[in-house]
């Protein structure tokens, strides 16, 4: 893992330039949003998220999060079914300002089109250059 | 280059704080987070800067005459070193701003205008003056303003001074010194708690020392209590919570102060001022719609603009000002209803995004007043 002036960005993880982050776990993947999304919005106090069974697009919304002063849509990076809606984050959504990247993971999603979606993301490498032109 | 324009504190916000603009001024929206400050206030002390306010001194023998005619609230009533909330309004009955007022001597007022309306409100003043004998002097730029509030923010500026602040009442102030520093002191606040409003005088933006000074010893006198700098996020929320309104958001010129719940400050048996006769009209037709208190019963959190919907579906009204509550941990907010739909305990919709969510009207504030607020019975935890 690396720091970006103060935000992190592991490694082995995939990331979209809506801030969200993908990790791939066998055939399905997992999904949340960045260290540098939570802590622009700060204090998040709701996660509105899918229910499973449903499915989502590349690209587009599926869910909002809420901090005190505003209102954020979250942008799937990947299309496919989702399995398991972390309901964690449901009930004490302060564990996306605490573990973005662990306990405050949002989605696991059964991908529908991984290998040919998977060139629209960035890896950690064009992930950490994006984050140091976020800051400038 | 840079245009926004700055408060006396403007070096110590950069330092510690996440800036915003807000009517022109760069200003900290928060220092830890809104949510940590806005608890400190309710249940100890904060410190706000507010310099972005604007600062009115109005003198001359027809003073008080000059003002009865512009505001609606009663000023004969109004002692020295009293304060008091009022609105005034234009010949609609539509409110031009809300504010409190100073009666500092028995012919010289002080009138605190929102930051949105310093300059509207003092053109306002000097166009309506024609035949009165006063001064209109607006003194914004070479006074800091800052607002001590919570429970404990009596304690916190005891220890910097050596005039017995039990002494001012509610709505009073008195100038004395603060950290060495001359100041008037009221006991006044946008927070809904018990606190003060400080006024700093002789210091312009070229010259901000007195303004840091008694920032600082605030902020170290208040250490004991746990004490915030809060800004203007948590300020936001606070008087949410305190159901005060937002000039720009829960009123405007095309609001009456009959329709925004603020009758209390409309005096009808006082002799002409301007808007009255709309307003002695509307409160004898009756008013149509009614500012209301909205409590999410569901998820999700109202925002300013969000439409109102009865149970049919049917757009009724749309909030005006919206948050997460940090106190009650749920989503409230303040919007216009119809006033055959404004009664307390009604159940009504809230559309987020292309959902309805489920909102009760309540009344203001949000809060328990035997418990938190100025009118508070328990101790603070």
């Amino acid at each position: 893992m690396v720091k970006v002036d103060g935000y992190e960005v592991p490694e082995g993880l995939y990331y979209t330039k809506d801030f969200e982050w993908l990790k791939i776990e066998g055939d399905k993947v997992r999904v949340g949003i960045t260290d540098y999304a939570q802590k622009q919005l700060r204090e998040i106090v709701y996660a509105e998220l899918p229910s499973p069974g449903t499915t989502i697009k590349q690209n587009e919304p599926y869910g909002t999060v809420e901090s005190v002063k505003a209102v954020s849509d979250l942008v799937a990076p990947i299309s496919g079914e989702i399995l398991e809606v972390n309901t964690e984050v449901q009930s004490k959504p302060e564990l996306l300002n605490e573990d973005p990247y662990g306990k405050g993971w949002l989605l696991i999603i059964k991908p529908s089109n991984l290998q040919g979606e998977l060139p629209n993301l960035m890896n950690f490498n064009q992930a950490v250059e994006w984050h140091k032109t976020l800051i400038k | 280059m840079d245009e926004n324009r700055k408060t006396q504190l403007y070096g110590v916000h950069q330092k510690t704080a996440k800036l915003t603009v807000f009517a022109g001024f760069e200003m900290p929206l928060w220092y830890k987070g809104i949510i940590p400050e806005h608890l400190a206030v309710r249940n100890s002390v904060g410190v706000f800067d507010i310099s972005h306010m604007g600062r009115i001194i109005i003198t001359g023998e027809d003073a008080e005459r000059f003002l009865n005619y512009l505001i609606t609230n009663d000023v004969s009533k109004l002692l020295p070193n009293s304060a008091q909330y009022s609105v005034m309004c234009n010949e609609e009955g539509g409110i031009i701003d809300d504010f409190v007022y100073y009666r500092l001597e028995k012919n010289k007022f002080m009138f605190v205008s929102n930051a949105t309306n310093r300059e509207k409100d003092y053109n306002w003043l000097v166009k309506n003056a024609k035949g009165f004998k006063v001064r209109i002097e607006e003194v914004s730029d070479s006074v800091a303003m800052l607002a001590v509030q919570g429970p404990n923010a009596e304690k916190t500026l005891q220890k910097i001074s050596s005039d017995d602040l039990s002494k001012i009442e509610r709505f009073k102030c008195a100038p004395l010194r603060l950290a060495d520093v001359d100041v008037l002191l009221s006991r006044t606040g946008y927070t809904g708690e018990e606190g003060f409003e400080v006024f700093i005088w002789n210091t312009p933006i070229s010259n901000p020392d007195n303004a840091v000074k008694v920032w600082n010893a605030i902020l170290d006198a208040g250490k004991p209590y746990g004490i915030e700098p809060c800004g203007l996020g948590a300020r936001d929320t606070l008087r949410l919570e305190a159901g005060m309104c937002l000039y720009g958001n829960d009123i405007d010129e095309s609001t009456t102060p009959l329709e925004a719940a603020l009758g209390f400050v409309v005096k009808l048996q006082k002799d002409n001022f301007v808007g009255k006769e709309a307003l002695l009209k509307q409160k004898n037709e009756g008013i149509k719609r009614k500012r209301v208190g909205i409590r999410m019963l569901e998820q999700g959190i109202p925002r300013p603009s969000f439409e109102i919907c009865d149970n049919a579906g049917e757009k009724i009204g749309h909030m005006t000002s919206g948050t997460f509550s940090p106190l009650l941990k749920c989503g409230i907010g303040m919007a216009y209803v119809p006033t055959s739909q404004a009664q307390e305990g009604n159940i009504l919709n809230v559309k987020i995004r292309d959902k309805f969510a489920k909102a009760k009207i309540v009344p203001f504030p949000f809060y328990d007043p035997e418990k938190y607020g100025y009118k508070r019975k328990m101790p603070p935890p």
